[in-house]
């Protein structure tokens, strides 16, 4: 009993035990110091490292409803992860595609993932392979009500499935059901596309993101007035339908790291030997296994899809071949693909006539970043490039828009200098009301026969209601050309090439500051230089479909590209037209032609593209053209507006009762956007308030001023640290602690005692 | 009376204390990693300035200095970081992004604790001056010219502004404990600019 409590009780038992008390503290009070000073260098390492996983933070708001999101850290986490790898391999003409899509699913539920991807816009999607563990299933072309339901069935019934449908000719979707936790599942689909060409330039082309869209909001109806004048008519209230389907979420990169990750290696086997291969976007690494071949892939491995990759190849020697003819054999008919560039007319032999020329300039808050600066760049360019004869105009347009001049004024000194300080002064704001702008640029207010009328429209292209668009051209378009200049890092090739078709014009694409000039000149020759007109096509022997039906006028340095399908391979096709105003015409013997790959692909896909147009003339009803479209669909197994790709594994795999939850994958912002630009200020304008004005600088200079933004403030951080509360509360306790530990020793002492 | 009797005693006010000072050491720990963070940072900035570099000031950073601020009447000076996060803004003042560079046309706000880095904003009085050294050692003036407490997400900054403007934020008021949503924000004119 003897204890040492009672032997320091011998001398200061208070003092003692405070003292040793003291000194317990202190020595707890350092090893916590010691704990804390560990904890910041842990916490150094793991919050930096913690942001690498913030990459895949997105807000509610953009995420459509059904999407996984799991709440960690105020912010959203999206669960599904994604890999792409692209293989391409070129075959002289054309090119065939691999898209492999991996998605990973890391959480611990069952889930159902959603993937808006971008594909060429002439590219034939044919196949879809989902590979799950060791097998593969492959899918079938269905139509496009079937396959949904053949979908969801699988989907319920826990079924591993997915489903490759077309939302736009250049933008897809890929849905993903039934992805056990911790799985992965592969979805690979494969497109036929032809080769582009210009002048000695070959071209490939693969876009990687979808660029966000501006949709117009569906306040207004658009009314459609029977062709039979009998005054009924049908509203369509939204102009763009599917805007859910075309939206998905998109990070804002100033705060994630981009997500999905991509690789690409394209195998080019030209047919000639080749020069320069060159990426315009991308470092990439050029093996040459021998003369006529590259093999070529991105220097830095994986990249994160945020711009299009773009890879021009030459010939080795002189100018590329003008004449290409290909064959394939497929079922019991031939099909061909030939390829003709017409020669060129010297200047000197053809006087130049004279041109009206109506620059139209996109400055919506989509062109933000590097794409106002191209724009801009290629305006003043083309400014520079008028002669004093030639007459222009200039129109801006965001969701308003202002024409400079009443009408197009001669290209004097003072009308080019008022119009570059008007150019120069433009910035990248609101919405992209396209439509009104095409509208007032094809309005023809001189009408001067003696003048060729040409409108040259910069545009990133980053709209919903395509199709209004295109009808607006067909509907106005009377003697005008419409010229297309793409602008920035992921344009809507889809709207560029069928706009400059419908307005018999052509298409440039600008990616770059760097490639402004070049391609700048490039529309130039086409602009200054007289078309290849009145073109026709005959075979000689063989009874033919030839597409595209009507053969389109073709621009200095562009090839004439004709698909045809034929019962026999014989005798010669003839091609007829006027350069300038001379006759031209060229014969092809088709015993010459080359072995080719897909093209039944490309002629079906072409076809469609045909249908689409008529339609879009009102050429074709509607319903004609949805038949025409879904026989060559079926035929030849392409996914397209009314087809779609499915593929169901039929062993099921989600045990009955375990919830599946839905997934939308996020994709990055096209590089050189701007983020704030785009999502930051939404458009407060509907189109019924959109005014047009004609702004004149010598009694309005106000309105050739860009408007100010409305003042959007900024949002100040939060910065208070609970540094002091803690330490408040902190002493509190210890100051408890003291006076709990008083308070015992004295209850205790007053025991002992009595 | 033996050990094992007085242990419930001892245990409730031990652990007490423990919790106390864990309490206590972590929020010395923010003020802790706060200093030695600026300390850090002067080196990592004066190493920009003199290569013209943006210099990490440790090797995992995702962020590095931009400015340093000075205010000389009360020998206040901080160094500021690239962005306003959460991260960021444990180290030093932090660069609001889409706000312009010190110097530049427009208007640049730079945001720090009120408990820490800017705990100084409390002594700067209008009329004096705040000087801002950049990275690329180019040196500017700016004169305090009003200050306000607003909301958060309506300060009231006119991130358009043609002028060329400062204003440092912190939050308000500087003697609580806990944060609100109201800030203090200082602004400032540019008034000379030099090398």
């Amino acid at each position: 009993m003897d204890t040492y409590d009672t032997a320091d009780g011998d001398e200061h038992p208070v003092l003692g035990r405070l003292i040793k008390l003291g000194l317990f503290l202190l020595a707890q009070g350092v090893a916590v110091m010691l704990v804390a000073f560990v904890a910041l260098l842990v916490r150094f390492g793991t919050a930096w490292s913690a942001t690498a996983e913030h990459a895949s933070l997105l807000q509610p708001g953009e995420a459509r409803s059904g999407s996984l999101l799991l709440k960690e850290d105020g912010a959203y986490t999206e669960a599904v992860r994604l890999g792409t790898d692209i293989e391409i391999t070129v075959s002289g003409p054309t090119l065939r595609a691999r898209v492999t899509q991996l998605f990973r699913n890391p959480t611990k539920d069952w889930v159902a993932a959603t993937y808006v991807y971008p594909l060429a816009a002439n590219g034939a999607v044919d196949t879809l392979k989902m590979v799950v563990g060791d097998h593969v299933i492959v899918g079938d072309i269905k139509e496009r009500q079937q396959a949904r339901v053949i979908y969801e069935q699988a989907r319920s019934a826990g079924q591993k499935a997915a489903l490759t449908e077309q939302e736009r000719p250049n933008i897809f979707t890929n849905s993903v059901a039934n992805i056990g936790p911790g799985e992965t599942v592969l979805v690979q689909i494969e497109y036929q596309e032809p080769v582009h060409q210009t002048g000695d330039e070959y071209s490939l082309r693969v876009p990687l993101v979808v660029a966000p869209r501006y949709n117009p909001a569906p306040i207004v109806q658009s009314v459609d007035f029977r062709k039979d004048g009998s005054g009924w008519g049908a509203a369509t209230s939204d102009p763009v339908p599917d805007r859910d389907r075309i939206s998905p979420p998109v990070l804002d990169p100033a705060r994630h790291a981009p997500v999905n990750p991509t690789s690409i290696t394209v195998r080019l086997k030209a047919g000639f030997a080749l020069g320069e291969v060159r990426s315009h976007h991308h470092n990439v690494k050029v093996e040459s296994p021998d003369d006529t071949t590259r093999i070529v892939t991105l220097a830095d491995g994986a990249f994160a899809a945020d711009r299009d990759f773009e890879l021009t190849w030459k010939p080795a020697a002189g100018m590329a071949p003008s004449v290409g003819l290909f064959r394939e054999h497929v079922g019991d008919s031939d099909y061909l693909l030939a390829f003709v560039t017409p020669p060129g007319v010297e200047q000197a032999t053809q006087k130049p006539l004279p041109r009206e020329v109506v620059f139209v300039i996109d400055n919506s808050g989509s062109m933000g970043g590097t794409s106002i600066v191209q724009a801009k760049a290629s305006l003043l360019y083309a400014l520079g490039r008028l002669q004093p004869n030639d007459r222009f105009n200039v129109i801006r347009f965001d969701d308003t828009m202002d024409v400079l001049f009443p009408a197009s004024v001669p290209a004097d000194a003072a009308h080019v200098g008022e119009a570059t300080s008007f150019v120069s002064d433009l910035q990248a704001r609101g919405g992209t009301e396209m439509v009104p702008a095409m509208r007032a640029a094809l309005a023809d207010k001189i009408s001067d026969s003696s003048m060729v009328r040409q409108v040259v429209f910069l545009t990133d292209g980053a709209i919903g209601n395509e199709q209004q668009l295109f009808e607006a051209i067909t509907a106005m378009r009377g003697r005008s050309r419409v010229f297309m200049v793409g602008i920035g890092s992921a344009p809507n090739t889809h709207l560029m090439t069928r706009a400059a078709e419908l307005g018999r014009g052509a298409f440039t694409h600008i990616g770059s500051v760097e490639q402004v000039e070049e391609r700048m000149r490039g529309l130039f020759a086409k602009l200054e230089n007289p078309a290849v007109t009145g073109l026709t096509a005959r075979f000689s022997d063989a009874k033919a479909d030839i597409t595209p039906a009507i053969i389109p006028d073709v621009y200095r340095d562009e090839p004439l590209v004709l698909a045809a399908r034929l019962d026999k391979l014989a005798g010669s096709l003839e091609i007829k037209g006027r350069v300038g105003d001379r006759p031209w015409s060229v014969t092809l013997p088709l015993q010459s032609a080359a072995e080719g790959m897909g093209l039944s692909k490309l002629w079906a896909k072409r076809k469609i593209g045909d249908a689409e147009v008529a339609r879009a003339m009102r050429e074709m009803t509607p319903e004609e053209s949805d038949k025409a479209i879904l026989a060559l669909a079926l035929d030849h197994q392409i996914v397209t507006r009314l087809t779609s790709l499915v593929a169901v594994d039929r062993t099921p795999s989600r045990p009955e009762g375990e919830p599946l939850k839905l997934s939308d994958l996020p994709i990055n912002l096209p590089a050189g956007w701007d983020f704030e630009k785009v999502f930051g200020e939404r458009p407060h304008l509907t189109p019924t308030q959109l005014r047009e004005r004609h702004a004149d600088a010598r009694n309005q200079p106000s309105a050739r001023q860009p408007k100010p933004a409305a003042p959007d403030t900024i949002r100040l951080p939060k910065t208070a640290t609970s540094a002091e509360l803690k330490m408040i509360a902190g002493l509190i306790l210890i100051v408890l602690a003291l006076i709990l530990f008083v308070f015992n020793r004295r209850r205790r002492l007053l025991a002992d005692a009595a | 009376m033996t050990i094992v009797d007085k242990m419930p005693r001892l245990i409730s006010p031990l652990v007490l204390a423990l919790i106390g000072l864990i309490l206590f050491g972590d929020g010395a720990y923010i003020h802790a990693k706060a200093w030695l963070a600026q300390v850090l940072l002067e080196r990592a900035f004066d190493r920009s300035i003199a290569t013209g570099q943006a210099v990490k000031p440790w090797s995992w950073a995702d962020t590095w200095p931009v400015a340093r601020i000075e205010v000389k009447r009360i020998g206040a000076s901080v160094i500021v970081l690239e962005g306003a996060s959460g991260q960021a803004l444990a180290f030093g003042p932090g660069h609001i992004h889409q706000t312009a560079d010190a110097g530049e046309r427009g208007i640049a706000v730079y945001a720090a604790h009120r408990d820490t880095h800017f705990r100084f904003l409390q002594h700067v009085a209008i009329g004096d001056i705040i000087d801002v050294t950049r990275r690329d050692g180019r040196h500017f003036s700016y004169r305090a010219d009003s200050s306000a407490v607003v909301r958060f997400d309506a300060s009231g900054i006119d991130a358009t502004t043609q002028g060329f403007e400062l204003v440092l934020a912190t939050c308000w008021p500087f003697d609580a404990v806990t944060s609100g949503p109201e800030r203090y924000i200082l602004h400032a004119t540019l008034v000379g600019a030099d090398r």
